[in-house]
């Protein structure tokens, strides 16, 4: 593998494994406190399979650096985390929850359905085991948007107002990375361009039908992955306090 | 004002050469929000292949005491076109996880009916407990590969919350009588 | 079919009673629908929703720590452990449901006050060692009053019993494995661990429960298959397991009076300050309020959650109608 290709792909699987970190960190701030007890155990299954799936992409990255994954999840700053914007947002209320949780969801299945067909071996791989969790979530959330949008005035109100605040920011999931390009002219990762279409699609098509209006200002689109909202610097350090408290720690 | 919404009992299939059991009830809103709370609440570890969820009060149920005080009036009306019942049944006192297993259908013009119909078709072992369920009222989780594989083939890559994970096995693990915490019990 | 529930006052009570205590004698499962005395039902629904309340409430002291867990595995496992408490709140909730009471009214019933929850969960997790040692300790207690549970003569309650008691055991494992590593670890992981065990020794002894002589309960619960150990029996088969498995790893318990005694082979313990358990029991521990508090807030910021998937519900339902 040329030296650049693999820099490239380093990088992109940081911030797919930094974009399931920092999700499963927000929606895992509900344990304990959902609205109903069984919506608890819901959300911390999706928690728990994103978590899986950052361990799947960082072990990817392992394979090509010898990067050890703890050592990247609790040790680097805020500056040298690679996830979106829209994943640091707080967890809000329910309906701003889940609605994010769909917009993710849609993206990344539509993701790796496409990402089966990677050239690169361990990446199809791991696509094709990530694909079947994530179907279920995606059936999961996109049932949650249907039945808040169409619930009563409240639920629809909430979940527009999320809707109004997510959307800009979600547009920033099709922003290739510096170097995606060359992952892409090797088959190595989709087209973000064209995954954009059918989320697109689909997502407009969903919303419109669960009585949801998209912004008409989309409001803040972020172009890159390298700096962050102001919420980072505040989520890493109590994510990674205990960590840091005793670095010489090997195991945990 | 109950806003704790309806209850659901969920019916379980670990492997297609097993019955459909009843397994626990969960609490959702409408059918599709039952079958997807089913599986979050009761396939967190493997083995299911198949669910089935039907509102709490829509299943009729007889335990053995009760028939032999009284048998329920056969309300039969002749002008009803018959419908499909589903029929569970539970036959032994053993400890088990599971409650009634599915035993197939019957057709009748009502529940009282139905159980009859039960009691003459499946008479091998003796009823301790009957569910009958109308057969509309059961909603089914997709038996399609693509369902197997999202909804119920992930837990089983889950091994951290199996007890055999963790290596430490203390002398009073074994010493539990019946807490094995082997994953299930038949 | 709606069940009957005898008191002593019905013309047939005392046959039925003696029927009842026969079938549980015999070793048969009361199921819904059957006779049971209303004492029965009335100590079941009290014993399960304070159960299910324990297992909810207990989400919350180990809940704390899944942000700052150190590892991804860790954090994974910790999540799972949550879940299964809420999962098992959720066995035990539908039980009690099956002796005709509305799940709502028992939520009620906590968050007024009204109801109680195991005290345990009354005290502050403080560092991440305390994680570990709650699911070696807490769930430890927790798995032998669980198992003696899971022959219980009421069949939903034996049966959400019998589906935790094979959950539970990952708990205690993977707590335990924590402990034990730490007692290996670097200085700080050894102190923590240390101060953990200390702060959570003693909580976890009240877990079962007053001294014998103080449990009014416990002869209708045995003669009825409610309960088939008493609350010292167990306690000491908590105290002969895990002690050796403490002092093994390099730890020490917070108790002066501990010693063996060979001619009964039980580890003999200090006194247990009541004082403290009943303070803690009417509310006066250091987490009563918070965690009563947090489950407030939960459900009254649900509330509107709960409202719209019923809107949503009703509306399918109209719409199924009118075509």
């Amino acid at each position: 593998m040329r030296s650049e290709v693999r820099e490239a792909l380093i990088a992109k699987l940081t911030a797919l494994a930094d974009d399931e970190v920092i999700l499963a960190h927000r929606n895992s701030e509900w344990t304990g406190h959902g609205p109903i007890l069984e919506e608890d155990i819901a959300l911390a299954n999706i928690v728990q399979d994103e978590l899986g799936h950052a361990t799947l992409w960082l072990g990817l990255r392992q394979q090509l650096d010898g990067s050890d994954p703890d050592r990247l999840v609790f040790f680097r700053d805020a500056d040298e985390y690679r996830c979106c914007a829209l994943v640091e947002l707080p967890k809000g209320d329910w309906a701003f929850t889940m609605l994010r949780q769909y917009l993710f969801d849609l993206y990344e299945a539509l993701w790796l359905e496409a990402a089966r067909h990677s050239s690169y071996q361990p990446l199809a791989d791991a696509a094709q085991k990530i694909i079947r969790e994530e179907r279920f979530h995606l059936q999961h959330t996109h049932a949650w948007v249907e039945r808040l949008g169409q619930g009563t005035d409240e639920s629809n109100r909430r979940l527009q107002q999320a809707l109004d605040m997510q959307w800009g920011y979600a547009q920033q999931l099709f922003v290739p990375i510096p170097g995606e390009e060359l992952l892409v002219a090797e088959g190595m990762v989709p087209d973000l361009a064209l995954i954009k279409e059918g989320w697109l699609e689909h997502s407009t098509r969903h919303l419109r039908n669960a009585g949801l209006k998209l912004p008409v200002n989309p409001g803040y689109q972020p172009t890159t992955r390298t700096y962050h909202t102001e919420h980072l610097w505040s989520l890493l350090a109590e994510m990674q306090s205990t960590a840091r408290w005793d670095a010489e720690a090997e195991v945990w | 004002m109950d806003t704790q919404w309806p209850r659901w009992e969920v019916f379980k299939q670990d492997t297609p050469s097993k019955p459909h059991q009843a397994v626990g009830s969960v609490h959702a809103a409408d059918p599709e929000h039952a079958l997807l709370t089913a599986r979050n609440v009761f396939a967190r570890r493997p083995q299911a292949v198949s669910m089935w969820v039907a509102r709490a009060d829509d299943i009729h149920s007889w335990t053995r005491e009760e028939l032999l005080e009284g048998f329920p009036k056969v309300r039969a009306d002749a002008s009803l076109a018959p419908g499909r019942y589903l029929v569970f049944r539970k036959t032994s006192h053993k400890r088990s996880m599971t409650f009634v297993d599915f035993v197939g259908e019957v057709e009748a013009r009502s529940p009282e009916e139905a159980l009859v119909q039960a009691q003459a078709t499946f008479g091998d072992l003796e009823a301790l407990v009957w569910w009958i369920v109308p057969a509309e009222k059961v909603y089914r989780s997709d038996p399609s590969q693509e369902t197997l594989e999202s909804w119920f083939a992930p837990a089983k890559d889950k091994t951290y919350k199996q007890q055999q994970y963790y290596a430490t096995v203390g002398s009073h693990v074994s010493k539990h009588r019946g807490g094995r915490g082997v994953e299930d019990e038949e | 079919m709606p069940a009957k529930y005898g008191v002593p006052s019905d013309p047939d009570y005392n046959e039925r009673l003696a029927e009842f205590e026969a079938r549980i004698k015999r070793g048969e499962k009361i199921e819904p629908g059957d006779w049971m005395p209303e004492e029965y039902r009335r100590q079941l629904i009290r014993m399960i929703s304070q159960h299910a309340h324990s297992e909810v409430v207990g989400m919350l002291p180990e809940g704390a720590w899944i942000t700052r867990a150190p590892s991804l595995k860790r954090k994974m496992i910790l999540v799972a452990k949550v879940q299964d408490e809420a999962g098992h709140g959720q066995y035990l909730y539908h039980a009690a449901e099956t002796l005709g009471i509305r799940r709502e009214a028992m939520i009620e019933a906590l968050l007024t006050g009204q109801a109680k929850y195991s005290s345990v969960f009354n005290y502050p997790t403080l560092t991440w060692a305390d994680v570990g040692v709650i699911g070696w300790l807490v769930d430890g207690a927790a798995i032998k009053n669980q198992t003696m549970l899971a022959q219980c003569s009421y069949g939903p309650y034996s049966r959400a019993m019998v589906r935790i008691c094979a959950e539970e055991t990952f708990h205690h494992k993977q707590g335990k494995e924590m402990v034990l590593l730490y007692a290996k670890g670097t200085p700080k992981q050894r102190r923590m661990a240390q101060d953990a065990i200390n702060r959570w020794w003693w909580p976890a002894l009240m877990m079962m429960g007053p001294h014998d002589k103080d449990s009014p309960n416990t002869e209708v619960l045995v003669r009825w298959g409610i309960k088939t150990k008493t609350n010292d029996q167990v306690r000491q088969e908590f105290i002969n397991e895990h002690v050796p498995e403490i002092l093994e790893a390099g730890l020490t318990l917070p108790d002066p009076h501990l010693r063996y005694d060979p001619s009964t082979g039980n580890w003999l313990h200090g006194p247990i300050n009541w004082e403290e358990f009943w303070q803690v029991v009417k509310g006066n521990g250091p987490m009563n309020k918070e965690r009563l508090e947090a489950r407030r807030r939960a459900h009254a910021e649900g509330a509107w959650v709960r409202e719209a998937l019923e809107a949503y519900a009703a509306k399918k339902r109209r719409t199924a109608v009118a075509v």
